[in-house]
């Protein structure tokens, strides 16, 4: 399935530019911005930058970077003045590969954790799945309600030179940003109302409302008789902010797991006036947190039980246990197969083309030009663990060799794509930096996609990792009505 | 609601009435260091203070020598991350807990007390220059006050209500009667002195600890005498900030709370209390010793904390441990 990948791109090649042509001025759907921009001129520009900055403070819209202290960093959320845009007849084609995306690897876990087809007819090796880390075996021929594992999913896209997207990873577990995506809305709304008169800006703000709605579909009670949970690990998880934004807009508890208990494998609220019970536990806890009975004995985070009572049908766990599986970096080399395979569709986004390290031949390549290549470890998320070749010193090339020729199945390995770029304002400058994409897909009683994302901008020159734990921004993104 | 939220909207609300007790105190005590100049020496002016605040403990471990000075007393009780009760620590405890019961408290609430945790977190690294003491003292002090008015308009009556109510008058309480008693037990050992010069000024510094002053002046017309003051700060139902005050109010807390226990330890320290205020009348309790008194209600205080403890925020624990 590899062949015809080309070798990396020459590093001369010039990434595609999201707000200029190739002669400086602006594509058609950024002008109205541009000719906005112009006129306003940079103090009023540097003047609402301020302001943003201020109101992420004073509203407390953080995220936590780790460091040695054991809180951590709490750090305001990162925001740049300037939205991407995107038009409607590209986002229409967006949502159509996300929708087909994500339906396929559902029913790759619902075959994964049920007859394993797709094994037995030789298009995945049942290596990749049972040495994945995230193969659960405690979720084997278990039904969760509606056969959904994946409710919740963000995707990472990027575009290559010509401006095409590809789906760089898929996140299935816990994906976040959700809230940021609305924040920076609210934020924009506020701090530059007067750029939204010349669009038709398509609305992200209901995204709650969505999932309050996918949330009660899987209550085994009924969805009238849905409680509903969201499940943090605790404020000094970097997301917390968003676990405590998604319960107070859809209006739910949010529970750590000690304020959780089962009984006849049923799982209850612990309450100022006694134990309550519970339907459905939006988790952002991993797996391997969630409950010290099935997975780490030593995690405090989970619910002892818990897997017992969603075995037993008694409460749905959102996204499903084990669909890791499913955004394991190897399998994603995987997913235009899987596409085909269960949906009998030609995948409409592309995969960033992708090197098996389990490969002998791939892995000979990939070690000869470390230097254009971006190595991930398959079981890390987050920008960590992560070599970026072109960066890279000629020591950390020669221990990520020895890293990969240890333990090859751990890691893949990716042409170094030069992301997409967009004008940014930093520092009283309008300077092009790096970005990608973000969308949100919700899967419930339909599967719906909010126009819009999070866009994460690489706020270092030239750099290409655009994680905020790793000092990256981000933008409003608007995706337009027509 | 959630016991775990139930007691984080429970200690913000302490924590924050204990940064404005504290921000109360200090300015207070340098008002009437200006006030009084023939009041002794620095250790005098200030060490009552630290008993206040029960903080003779943590100060001897930050300052072994175990002198006070007010530029250390002022240090350590606004910056000193190692005393919980400093400005400081108290307002950092106050943001964590609102941070925990974010979905519980109004976004209004939240982000005025972001906001001040900000500008208190931008404060705290250089030292607080004499002339900027005052000022910040009653900065903090409208904070708190700003904070309050916002819950009052903006917060969902229930539960997480009553706890905030439970928080702030029971740190309320707590700091009242720790005013009282250092005033009269240690500051005036002489009674020869009662009805001095310097009397006035130390009574009038205790009424204005608690914002009473003026309500005193309305209601009292004999001049400052002591009895008078304990009526006001201990038996009034009107006065906010004075105990029997404090009491009403929780109990109205916990009424609507309600409760799911047969026998409620809560309700019973709630009425011991009441009982300790309506049993007897100020001269009584003078002549039989106001110390005694304030350390039974003291000491029924933390009964109640304790009872609220084990009946809402730690309830069914036992049961978790059954299921494991």
């Amino acid at each position: 399935m590899f062949a015809g990948l080309q070798s990396p791109a020459p590093a001369r090649a010039m990434p595609y530019h999201e707000f200029y042509l190739d002669d400086f001025q602006p594509r058609d759907h950024y002008r109205p911005l541009w000719e906005h921009i112009r006129r306003a001129g940079q103090n009023l520009l540097a003047e609402k930058a301020r302001d943003a900055h201020l109101a992420l403070h004073t509203e407390g819209v953080t995220f936590t970077v780790y460091n040695d202290s054991e809180e951590g960093i709490e750090r305001v959320w990162p925001f740049d003045l300037l939205p991407r845009i995107i038009p409607a007849r590209e986002w229409d084609l967006l949502e159509a590969g996300l929708r087909q995306r994500i339906r396929a690897l559902n029913l790759f876990l619902k075959d994964i954790y049920h007859g394993q087809r797709i094994i037995k007819d030789g298009v995945i090796p049942a290596e990749l799945i049972y040495k994945g880390k995230d193969f659960q075996r405690h979720v084997l021929d278990v039904d969760p309600p509606h056969d959904i594992y994946t409710h919740i999913s963000g995707v990472d896209l990027i575009r290559d030179i010509e401006g095409r997207y590809l789906v760089l990873e898929d996140n299935l577990r816990t994906p976040s940003g959700v809230s940021y995506m609305i924040e920076n809305r609210i934020v924009e709304r506020r701090i530059l109302p007067e750029f939204f008169a010349h669009y038709r800006v398509r609305r992200v703000e209901h995204y709650p409302d969505l999932l309050l709605k996918a949330l009660r579909h899987l209550s085994p009670r009924g969805a009238d008789a849905a409680e509903i949970v969201v499940l943090t690990p605790g404020i000094y998880n970097s997301a917390y902010f968003e676990h405590t934004f998604l319960a107070k807009e859809m209006g739910v508890e949010l529970a750590e797991g000690r304020d959780l208990v089962v009984k006849n494998n049923v799982v209850h609220l612990k309450t100022t006036r006694g134990l309550k019970r519970v339907d459905v536990v939006y988790r952002r806890v991993d797996d391997e947190f969630l409950d010290p009975l099935c997975f780490r004995a030593d995690s405090a985070l989970g619910v002892a039980g818990i897997m017992n009572a969603w075995r037993a049908g008694n409460v749905a766990l959102v996204n499903a246990p084990g669909a890791g599986i499913a955004d394991d970096k190897a399998v994603y080399a995987y997913v235009p197969e899987i596409i085909r395979y269960y949906l009998g569709e030609t995948p409409i986004l592309a995969n960033v083309p992708t090197y098996q390290m389990t490969d002998p031949h791939d892995r000979e390549l990939v070690l000869s030009q470390l230097e254009g290549m971006v190595v991930k470890a398959v079981a890390e998320s987050g920008g960590y663990g992560m070599l970026m070749g072109p960066a890279s010193t000629p020591e950390q090339r020669r221990d990520f060799t020895r890293r990969i020729n240890e333990d090859p199945r751990n890691y893949i390995a990716q042409p170094v794509v030069p992301l997409s770029r967009h004008v940014c304002y930093l520092d009283g400058e309008l300077e092009s930096r790096h970005l990608d994409l973000r969308p949100f897909i919700i899967y419930g009683e339909d599967i719906d996609v909010v126009p819009g994302g999070l866009t994460r901008v690489a706020m270092t020159k030239g750099s290409l990792v655009v994680n905020s734990s790793q000092g990256g921004g981000s933008k409003d993104t608007w995706v337009l009505a027509d | 609601m959630l016991s775990r939220i139930a007691e984080s909207v429970y200690w913000m609300s302490r924590f924050l009435e204990r940064t404005d007790n504290t921000a109360r105190l200090l300015d207070i005590n340098l008002t009437h260091l200006l006030e009084a100049d023939e009041a002794g020496s620095e250790e005098l002016q200030w060490a009552p203070l630290l008993h206040i605040v029960a903080g003779n403990e943590v100060y001897q471990r930050i300052f072994p020598d175990g002198a006070v000075t007010g530029a250390r007393m002022i240090r350590y009780m606004v910056q000193e991350k190692g005393n919980s009760g400093s400005i400081y620590a108290a307002l950092k405890g106050a943001r964590e807990n609102a941070r925990v019961a974010r979905d519980r408290v109004s976004k209004e609430m939240w982000e005025a007390l972001n906001e001040f945790w900000l500008q208190v977190d931008g404060h705290v690294t250089h030292r607080l220059s004499p002339e900027r003491e005052s000022v910040f003292f009653k900065h903090v002090r409208a904070e708190v006050a700003r904070f309050h008015g916002l819950t009052v308009s903006t917060m969902l009556r229930g539960d997480a209500f009553s706890f905030y109510l439970l928080g702030t008058f029971l740190e309320r309480a707590d700091m009242t009667a720790r005013i009282l008693d250092v005033k009269y037990h240690r500051l005036l050992p002489d009674v020869a002195q009662v009805g001095s010069p310097l009397d006035y000024y130390q009574w009038g510094a205790l009424l204005k600890s608690l914002s009473g002053f003026e309500a005193y002046r309305r209601h009292y017309h004999g001049g400052i005498r002591p009895l008078d003051v304990v009526d006001l700060v201990v038996f009034s139902r009107h006065f906010p900030r004075s105990l029997h005050f404090a009491v009403d109010r929780m109990t109205q807390a916990i009424q609507e709370i309600g409760t799911s226990q047969v026998d409620c330890a809560v309700c019973r320290a709630l009425e011991g209390l009441s009982a300790l205020l309506t049993a007897r009348a100020p001269e009584e309790v003078v002549r039989e010793g106001l110390h005694e008194f304030l350390t039974d209600y003291l000491d029924q205080l933390s009964t109640l904390h304790a009872s609220l403890q084990n009946e809402y925020f730690e309830a069914h624990l036992g049961m978790e441990q059954c299921v494991i």
